[in-house]
Order: structure tokens, then C-alpha cells, then sequence
């Protein structure tokens, strides 16, 4: 079986292990083995050393690349913002100046960056390494009839000149709505598909302009799909769907109740019939009643004799 | 408005001493703000109108506002630059100079600690949630690892970022 380095971060494994628990089951029985990256830090986030000191930021990147470097494995990361940061790190590695001075400092804590080891994100190793066919095969329920929202998030789609993996086009992103597509659910357009939901630098920056911008998407979901349920790939947007819906509703901001909203891994995982307390228990907005509506007993795909 | 070309090197200089290297490709277009969220969300300072800022010489006189610290760093404005001014980078390399000032929110020095103690920007204890998912209480990552946190704080203590009296 392929092994690849689970980079965790810090949302996933600290606030919402339900995810990272979705990632554990999941990816074995479609083909793939996470082990551990043993250490690993934050990668870290933009608002710590990349807003400080450009070499800090590849220094610490760096660092979680090594513990993956050592073990002979590539990196996948659940959260877009981690994605980008290592990303953009491994891109500014390559000047050989910065790289002689990162792993002078690297030096300090016996470690060196030799830039062995790519990075991925969760959906491009389900989407490139694993494909639509082989999750389709490995469903327990088909999600036909129900309607999803798809948020990819800013993280996996810019700047195209650092990922190792890109959308034909970053500003009409497919891969998440083919994954979607692959469990039988129906994935409508929105005008606002690859709009930005405001959480991250702006949300702690300015929380008021970033619940204007999300409000802004939410609608455009509301009214243009009136999806059952809405899916990311990003752990921050995750959050960002989850806490800040509630909150619009509770200012009178929108007239609708919140949708449910689900880190992909965490339906694929509901999909394949794991249980919803390990993999989806976490949240502000009720997901009982749409969990219960895909683990319904109709729903089930019986086995080809 | 006076121009002073002292001011205007000045500012250049330190954007691009911060990683700002190509702000003077820079031709005004406004592609960057046409596709940037915190422009979008009404940040006054960012993207085009922070380059045009910086280019006439303003460093010191906007080094309160808050603006680039809403950059979502999404990086949008970077894929559209005709010019490879690469937008995202001035803008971070403003911030890093307000940083390096110690001009940022009190709010953002919470995260600093954070990642200096546990490795991780964002803490809380996980062990509750883990052991309800089924997973060890236990993170396999910084936060449960005492060596690897010492190495993360050796990386920040040798850095820009250790000088700064923070830690």
C-alpha cells in the first residue's frame, strides 16, 4: 500500500479530530496508508512567522518537510491554509541563497531540507492518486437525490506556480465537485463558487467585514442551489461555515436555518458507513438529521453477487 | 502632494528588504484589487492601492492601519499580476516591517505564544475530543513532544523573531 506523511496542523487534530479520525479511516480502504509525521508543528500559520520573517517561516516549513524527508514520504495536508504555507515555502527553498540559509538554522537543530518530499492536499490524493471510480466502488450508501454545496477554499487554488497539483482552471474549480459527484449526490453551480468565505487573517482581523463577505456566499448558496448539505476540503472554511451561520441567523442577517456542513472526508467516511460518532461529531449546526438521511436503510447499495 | 524620492527609496527598500522584490514591475492596473477578498470586504490598504502608498513614499505615515493583517493571503491578486509583481508578497512584506515595529494587535501576540509553547499557532487541550472520536488523547504532533518543541523555540529564539522581546 502507498504510504504517505499525514500532516495534521492545528485545527484538525486539536479542535476537530473528527476529521482527522475521517482521514484515518477512509484512506486505507481506498488504497492509501497516512502514517504519522512524529513532531510535526504548525506550518506555520500566516499570521505567526510569515508575518514576521521570511526565512523564520521557511525554517519552520522546513522542519515539518524533514520529519517527512526522513521516513522517504510525500506530505498530505487536510487544511488549505497548511497546503499553501509548505507550498509556498518549498517554492522559496529553491532559490539556493535562502535554502543555504534556512538549513543554517535548520543545522542548529540537526536537521537539513534536501526538498525530497511533495506536497498534496487530501483532495488531490483522492482525486489524482485514489480517483471518482475506486471511492464509487467503496460506497456502503449511495448519496443519489441529495444536493451539495461545494466550497474548495482559497489555499488549494493560488498561486499556481508553487502546487505540485492544479484545477484546469483556479477560478472554476472541479475536483471537489467530481469527489462529491462520485458518491451520487447532485453538486449545482453558485455564482460565488470560488469566492472567498472571510475567515482566516480577516476574521480575526475585522470579524464585522468578514461576516459580510461569508453572508455574501451563503445566500448565493441559499439561493441559487437550496443545497441539502455543503462540503469543504478546507478545514477553515469548515469552521468558518459551521460557527458563522448561527450567528447570521441569530443578527435576523438571513431567513434560512443553517445548512449542515461537512469536511469531505467526513461524508465519504458516513458514505462508506464508519461511524458518525468518530467521524462527524463536531460541530455548532445539527447535522444529526442529514447524517441519519445518508445512513438510511434505503440508501443502502446491495452487493453484487 | 509632495514627492520626495528619499521617501519613496526608503519605503522600496524595506518592501523589498521584506520580500516585497517586485513592487516596482508594478503598473497600476488594479487586476489585484479587482480579485482580492479584503478589498472586496473594504480594507482601505491593500493590493494596488497599498503598492501606490508605498511607491509615493508613504512607509511610516500607514504603518497603523490594519489592512494587510486582513490579507487572507489567498494569493488570487499573484495569479492575475500582468507584471509578476506577485501583490500578496508586497503586501506581507508591509506587514512584516509593521511586525518587525511591533505595529500589529495585541490579539495576534496570543498566537505567537501559542506556537513558541506547543508548536501549534492554535491550542486548545484536544484530549477530550480525541478520546471521543477514538483517537489517543494524544496528537502525534509538537504538542505532546517535548523535543520537538524545543527545536521549534531553538528556530524562533535564533530568529528576527526572538529579538523582538516577545518570548
Amino acid at each position: 500500500m502507498e504510504k504517505i506523511g499525514l500532516y495534521l496542523g492545528c485545527n484538525i487534530p486539536l479542535k476537530n479530530p473528527d476529521i482527522e479520525q475521517s482521514f484515518r479511516k477512509i484512506f486505507p480502504v481506498l488504497g492509501i496508508e497516512p502514517v504519522d509525521l512524529l513532531g510535526a508543528s504548525c506550518c506555520p500559520a500566516w499570521g505567526t512567522a510569515p508575518s514576521f520573517d521570511l526565512n523564520t517561516w521557511c525554517a519552520i516549513s522546513s522542519r515539518n518537510i524533514t520529519i517527512a524527508e526522513e521516513q522517504g514520504v510525500d506530505i498530505m495536508t487536510g487544511c488549505n491554509s497548511c497546503f499553501g504555507v509548505l507550498s509556498e515555502a518549498k517554492h522559496f527553498l529553491e532559490d539556493s541563497g535562502r535554502r543555504k540559509a534556512v538549513n543554517a538554522s535548520l543545522a542548529t537543530i540537526n536537521r537539513t531540507f534536501h526538498g525530497t518530499s511533495d506536497i498534496y492536499h487530501v483532495a488531490h490524493v483522492l482525486h489524482r492518486k485514489i480517483g471518482t471510480q475506486k471511492i464509487t466502488e467503496n460506497l456502503k450508501y449511495s448519496l443519489e437525490g441529495l444536493k451539495i454545496a461545494v466550497q474548495t477554499g482559497c489555499h488549494a487554488l493560488w498561486p499556481t506556480d508553487v502546487y505540485k497539483v492544479n484545477e484546469e482552471n483556479p477560478f472554476f474549480p472541479t475536483m471537489l465537485r467530481e469527489l462529491c459527484e462520485a458518491t451520487g449526490a447532485t453538486v449545482p453551480h453558485y455564482s460565488r463558487l470560488a469566492g472567498c468565505c472571510g475567515m482566516g487573517g480577516m476574521r480575526s482581523t475585522d470579524q464585522e467585514k468578514s461576516l459580510g463577505l461569508f453572508k455574501e456566499k451563503i445566500v448565493s448558496i441559499k439561493e441559487e442551489t437550496d443545497a441539502d448539505l455543503i462540503v469543504t476540503t478546507c478545514s477553515s472554511c469548515f469552521l468558518q461555515f459551521d460557527m458563522s451561520q448561527p450567528i447570521l441567523k441569530q443578527r435576523g442577517l438571513i431567513d434560512f436555518e443553517p445548512i449542515p456542513t461537512f469536511y469531505f472526508t467526513q461524508l465519504l467516511a458516513l458514505a462508506m458507513g464508519f461511524d458518525p460518532n468518530q467521524v462527524a461529531s463536531i460541530s455548532q449546526i445539527d447535522r444529526s438529521a442529514v447524517i441519519a438521511t445518508i445512513q438510511s436503510e434505503d440508501r443502502l447499495i446491495k452487493e453484487v453477487a | 502632494m509632495i514627492v520626495d524620492q528619499n521617501k519613496i527609496n526608503e519605503a522600496v527598500s524595506t518592501v523589498v528588504g521584506y520580500g516585497g522584490e517586485h513592487i516596482l514591475n508594478c503598473v497600476q492596473c488594479g487586476a489585484c484589487s479587482a480579485v482580492c477578498p479584503g478589498v472586496k470586504a473594504g480594507f482601505p490598504l491593500l493590493c494596488r492601492h497599498l503598492i501606490r502608498s508605498l511607491l509615493n513614499g508613504n512607509l511610516e505615515e500607514i504603518i497603523e492601519d490594519s489592512s494587510s493583517w486582513g490579507c487572507q493571503a489567498c494569493n488570487r491578486c499573484t495569479e492575475v499580476c500582468p507584471q509578476g509583481v506577485r501583490p500578496q508578497e508586497v503586501v506581507f512584506a508591509f506587514r512584516r516591517y509593521q511586525a518587525n515595529q511591533l505595529a500589529f494587535s495585541t490579539s495576534s501576540v496570543t498566537s505567537q505564544m501559542n506556537l513558541f509553547e506547543t508548536g501549534h499557532a492554535v491550542y486548545t487541550d484536544p484530549r477530550e475530543a480525541r478520546k471521543k472520536v477514538g483517537l489517543p488523547e494524544e496528537t502525534p504532533t509538537s504538542a505532546f513532544d517535548e523535543q520537538a518543541k524545543k527545536e521549534i523555540q531553538t528556530l524562533i529564539n535564533n530568529s528576527p523573531m526572538g529579538a523582538l522581546g516577545l518570548f
